[in-house]
């Protein structure tokens, strides 16, 4: 029993040192004689970075180090401002309310989960800040989380700080459930509404009167109280009203994902008529249609670089969707919409030279700064200027080719991923996995 | 001899729980002739808690109440002496947050449900059956959001249900319904009584929260929407307090406001005159808990808790409880060639005894629950094995005892073995945690413990009547099953030909795998089968080589289930 107890301890120390969090190099990092890609301000060649504080303090040729700063010889390799995937359902333990057909009040902040091995993941893929959305089941879904993935730390400090909060509306077929439209009647289930697109139309035309009445007892309580009324109520808190207020006041950016030029047009009629702007369609791989109407309305488009035909709203879809919108003036990202591609945004990038002949900057600012614009964050991140935060990374080679790896991946000027101790890190896994699993077996079996 | 009629005594008071509400009258009648409601446990080591063990002494009950403890105690001449030489008396263990003693809510649901699921078919796949909500009546809110649901109103003192927790040594648990978003306002009660009602010590204790969505579609039928109903009716409710302060203020000039007994019930907690205790075991789950009581400024309590190490500072800080579960996790039965288990799931196995230890010495109140275990005879056990991982036994025992009864304020009447306090014991031969529970006392009444009709051994056993729908139709089977502590062995006949099963094996909460081969039109194929059973049905899905996935849903004959559950009195919901 007492060597069972031993075990146990040993085990309990090196569980301990693995899961403690991320060493926080709180200190000044040089990163020296990279080749840097600002995306906004040109390529410097030999040139050094310094990192202070969080921020990025420096960029020119042979900077000395500030005294206990960390110095990375970065000769041959790339820096290039953190990825910003701006549709993700990485670490959410619940991505979509569908029961109703308006959830606004849900929020993904309830849900996060910081201990998503895919943060990881992605971390090892340049991805610095992600736009974690409520899923495409209903017209209007619920409320996003902007989040920097400082993976080892709590969700709140994860919350990226300042980012204009968001919500989520979906059009077309994943709304409408054609598929699901005869499994819920086989069970009995009640359908529900809407099942067409012209339905989905009338949920926002709904919600969004529902929202001005209650965005007008608002107000008039507002005023009552600012005439000096003692003997005013104020309306009962409504959650499901209130981002979409938010929404009329300019103050929530819409994400709406869709698909088919009509439906695109038809949310940015209505948004018009209740007086707000779309920020961002997301994957609208019909885009390319309707690019003038989309910049005139000052709306925002992030879509996929070359997926097509996985659905009959997607048939339309040509590579040339981003360039074309770009061409037009419309900011346009290329996002992932899975964990899986979120790791290799810099390689759905280069698609883009390849189908519209994008230059490497204007590739690269569909994964970085359009995307930071598309967020409403791009004075703090999105490219390497002085005084923005320092989300960088270092790549093996130029990140737009298919032979490059991330290697140092910083967030506020702390490492986040390192890939040279990952590799050192496997080892000692594998050591814990080997105590862990005689410990496991060595425990008497529980049987009564 | 005196022990020998003590047990009949025992026999007689444990056959009354059981009665139908008819004969009670009858049956106590009886009951006050044949018990004694004097009983003293002299030789015996005391542990009483409160203050330092004692080495031999003796324990005098009277009326229900302890009336004497101490080295010196004489026996009074009216007791029924127990002769304690080799027995511990501690107080009656609790178990700070269990579904015992609710009734059986969930069966005539379950019956109706079996027989229509067996021609439906495919629909509704595998997954536990889970216990129906408790409803309140006349309520406003749906199913699962009703916080005035109140556990005193579904209590059972149904003997069989009783006897596991028993055999563990537990005389009292806080009992609350098992499932819903707003599971209902907690009591706490003893596992003995006359009737139902007699079982409760005091109620509302806390209003519950859990976090999962219950079955039946509609809003909320995700974690988002969970969060977000709660906290809509938690600020209804404030808006309805308001309301109300309002009116009582000046009734003329406003509106009547409308009653609502939901948002009724979340005043107490939004004053903080009762606590909350959510559900919670991840340490993002525990976070979110955390957030959730301190943006309505709650008192808040953590069932679950095991990963509150990880948690530990914020729960110091923040003063707030946990009931940590015994029910650990359990090695899996998997095949050679399934891939290696994750790191965390391996920690979470090893680490999850060391608990106690950490939450001890980060100055972390805590108490044990039984977290849905339903082997009982592992309750004693975990908690022994958090001993040996970093827990003193008297901190172990204070947890079970005074620890448990102060988190749920009944401190001042049950926890230890004091003059004036309930007369709950619980006497082992030998120490705690290596020993045999022997009896319990009950507000005064004696309980004797037989080795229990462990429910969860036997599960399996049986002859399964089962459906299963494929694509190729519907296929009735007859399914042989020997259960054999987790493992599983037997044979299934019929439209699928006839083979024994392997790989089979059954988990504590009833979840069940095996492997068979079967006869489909092509030839045979191996069928692997998973599923779960509750009670008398067995229902889950079969992947088949080169099919699509089917499901299957069966049940056994009743064994000792009869249709009548003693003291609910209420008829079936459907």
């Amino acid at each position: 029993m007492r060597s069972y107890g031993i075990l146990a301890c040993v085990v309990a120390a090196s569980v301990a040192r693995a899961q403690q969090p991320v060493a926080k190099t709180a200190g000044p990092t040089l990163i020296k004689n990279a080749t840097v890609l600002t995306v906004t301000k040109g390529t410097l060649q030999n040139t050094d970075v310094l990192l202070q504080n969080g921020k990025i303090a420096q960029i020119g040729k042979n900077l000395t180090a500030t005294a206990g700063a960390q110095v990375i010889d970065a000769t041959g390799k790339y820096v290039m401002p953190g990825i910003i995937d701006p549709h993700s359902h990485t670490m959410a333990d619940a991505i979509n309310e569908g029961s109703l057909s308006v959830t606004s009040m849900v929020r993904i902040r309830d849900v996060l989960n910081p201990t998503d091995i895919n943060i990881y993941r992605q971390l090892a893929g340049g991805v610095t800040t992600i736009n974690v959305l409520h899923g495409s089941a209903n017209t209007i879904g619920g409320q996003n989380a902007v989040v920097k993935l400082k993976y080892g730390r709590e969700a709140d400090e994860m919350l990226f700080p300042g980012a204009m909060p968001g919500i989520k509306f979906a059009l077309g077929e994943n709304v409408t459930q054609k598929n699901g439209q005869q499994a819920a009647q086989a069970q009995g289930r009640q359908l529900r509404y809407p099942a067409t697109r012209m339905g989905q139309e009338e949920v926002l035309r709904d919600a969004f009167t529902r929202a001005r009445d209650y965005k007008a007892s608002l107000d008039e309580y507002k005023a009552k109280v600012a005439k000096g009324d003692k003997a005013a109520i104020a309306p009962a808190r409504n959650l499901e009203l209130e981002p979409l207020v938010e929404v009329l006041e300019g103050k929530r950016f819409v994400h709406a994902h869709s698909y088919r030029a009509d439906e695109m047009l038809m949310l940015l009629n209505v948004a018009k008529e209740f007086g707000f702007t779309v920020k961002t369609l997301q994957h609208g791989l019909e885009g390319y249609k309707i690019a003038s109407e989309i910049q005139q309305a000052g709306t925002g488009l992030s879509s996929f670089a070359d997926e097509w035909s996985y659905k009959i709203e997607a048939y339309d879809a040509i590579p040339y969707n981003v360039p074309i919108l770009l061409q037009h003036g419309v900011v346009a990202t290329i996002n992932s919409d899975s964990d899986e591609r979120a790791r290799r945004l810099n390689i759905d990038a280069a698609k883009l030279v390849r189908y519209g002949g994008l230059s490497d900057d204007d590739a690269l600012k569909t994964i970085t700064y359009n995307g930071a614009v598309q967020l409403g964050v791009q004075d703090k991140v999105g490219s390497i200027e002085i005084g923005k935060d320092a989300d960088v990374v270092i790549w093996s080679g130029h990140p737009l080719s298919v032979y490059s790896s991330a290697e140092t991946t910083f967030i506020d000027g702390e490492i986040f991923f390192d890939q040279k101790k990952d590799l050192a890190a496997r080892d000692q896994m594998a050591k814990e996995r080997a105590a862990l699993e005689a410990a496991d077996r060595g425990r008497r079996a529980i049987v009564p | 001899m005196r022990i020998g009629r003590t047990m009949r005594a025992a026999t007689l008071a444990t056959a009354a729980l059981a009665a139908p509400a008819l004969a009670r009258g009858q049956l106590g009648v009886q009951r006050q002739r044949n018990a004694p409601s004097v009983y003293a446990i002299t030789n015996a080591k005391i542990i009483t808690v409160s203050g330092a063990p004692i080495e031999r002494g003796t324990v005098v009950v009277r009326d229900g109440v302890i009336a004497a403890v101490g080295a010196a105690v004489q026996a009074p001449a009216d007791a029924r002496v127990i002769d304690g030489a080799g027995l511990t008396v501690y107080p009656g263990l609790i178990d700070a947050n269990s579904s015992v003693g609710i009734g059986a809510v969930a069966a005539p649901a379950a019956a109706g449900g079996a027989a229509r699921g067996g021609g439906g078919g495919g629909g509704r796949a595998g997954g536990p059956q889970q216990q129906v909500a408790a409803t309140a009546p006349n309520s406003l809110h749906p199913v699962g959001l009703q916080p005035e649901v109140s556990t005193v109103d579904f209590l059972s003192a149904d003997a069989e249900a009783l006897s596991g927790p028993h055999s563990a040594g537990i005389t009292t648990v806080l009992s609350i319904p098992s499932s819903g978003i707003f599971l209902g306002l907690s009591a706490v009660v003893n596992l003995g009584g006359s009737n139902a009602q007699a079982m409760v010590v005091k109620a509302p204790i806390a209003e519950h929260i859990g976090f999962t969505v219950s079955r039946g579609g509609g809003y909320p039928n995700s974690l988002l929407g969970v969060f977000s109903a709660l906290r809509q009716t938690l600020i209804d409710a404030q808006h309805y307090g308001a309301e109300q302060a309002a009116y009582a203020k000046n009734p003329r000039g406003m509106r009547r406001p409308e009653p609502d007994p939901s948002l009724e019930a979340l005043q107490p907690v939004l004053s903080r005159q009762i606590p909350v205790v959510m559900e919670a075991g991840l340490e993002r789950e525990i976070e979110r808990a955390l957030d959730l009581a301190k943006e309505f400024n709650l008192r808040v309590i953590i069932a679950g808790g095991e990963e509150a190490d990880k948690v530990a500072a914020r729960l110091k800080a923040e003063n707030v409880p946990v009931l940590i579960s015994m029910n650990y996790p359990r090695r899996p039965q998997a095949s050679a060639d399934a891939d290696p288990e994750p790191l965390r799931v391996l920690r979470a196995r090893v680490e999850a005894p060391n608990l106690a230890g950490k939450l001890q010495a980060a100055g972390v109140k805590f108490a044990f629950t039984d977290g849905g275990l339903t082997t009982w005879t592992d309750f004693l056990p975990n908690v022994g094995r958090a001993v040996e991982s970093g827990l003193t036994a008297d901190q172990a025992v204070r947890a079970l005892t005074l620890g448990a009864a102060e988190i749920l304020g009944v401190g001042d009447r049950l926890g230890s073995i004091e003059q004036g306090k309930v007369a709950n014991l619980t006497v082992t031969r030998g120490d705690l945690f290596a020993g045999r529970v022997s009896q319990l006392f009950i507000d005064g009444n004696a309980v004797e413990i037989r080795a229990p009709a462990n429910t969860a051994t036997s599960a399996a056993n049986g002859a399964w009547t089962i459906t299963v729908t494929l694509d190729e139709g519907e296929k009735p089977v007859t399914l042989n099953l020997q259960q054999a502590g987790e493992q599983l062995r037997g044979t299934i006949q019929g439209a699928l030909g006839s083979s024994q099963i392997s790989n089979g094996s059954i988990g504590p909460t009833g979840d069940v795998q095996f492997t068979a081969t079967v006869t489909m039109n092509a030839g045979t194929e191996e069928a692997r089968f998973t599923g779960t059973i509750n009670a008398n049905v067995i229902r889950g899905t079969v992947a088949i080589v080169g099919h699509p996935q089917g499901t299957f849903l069966g049940t056994k004959p009743d064994a000792a289930q009869g249709a009548g559950r003693g003291g609910r009195g209420r008829p079936p919901a459907r």
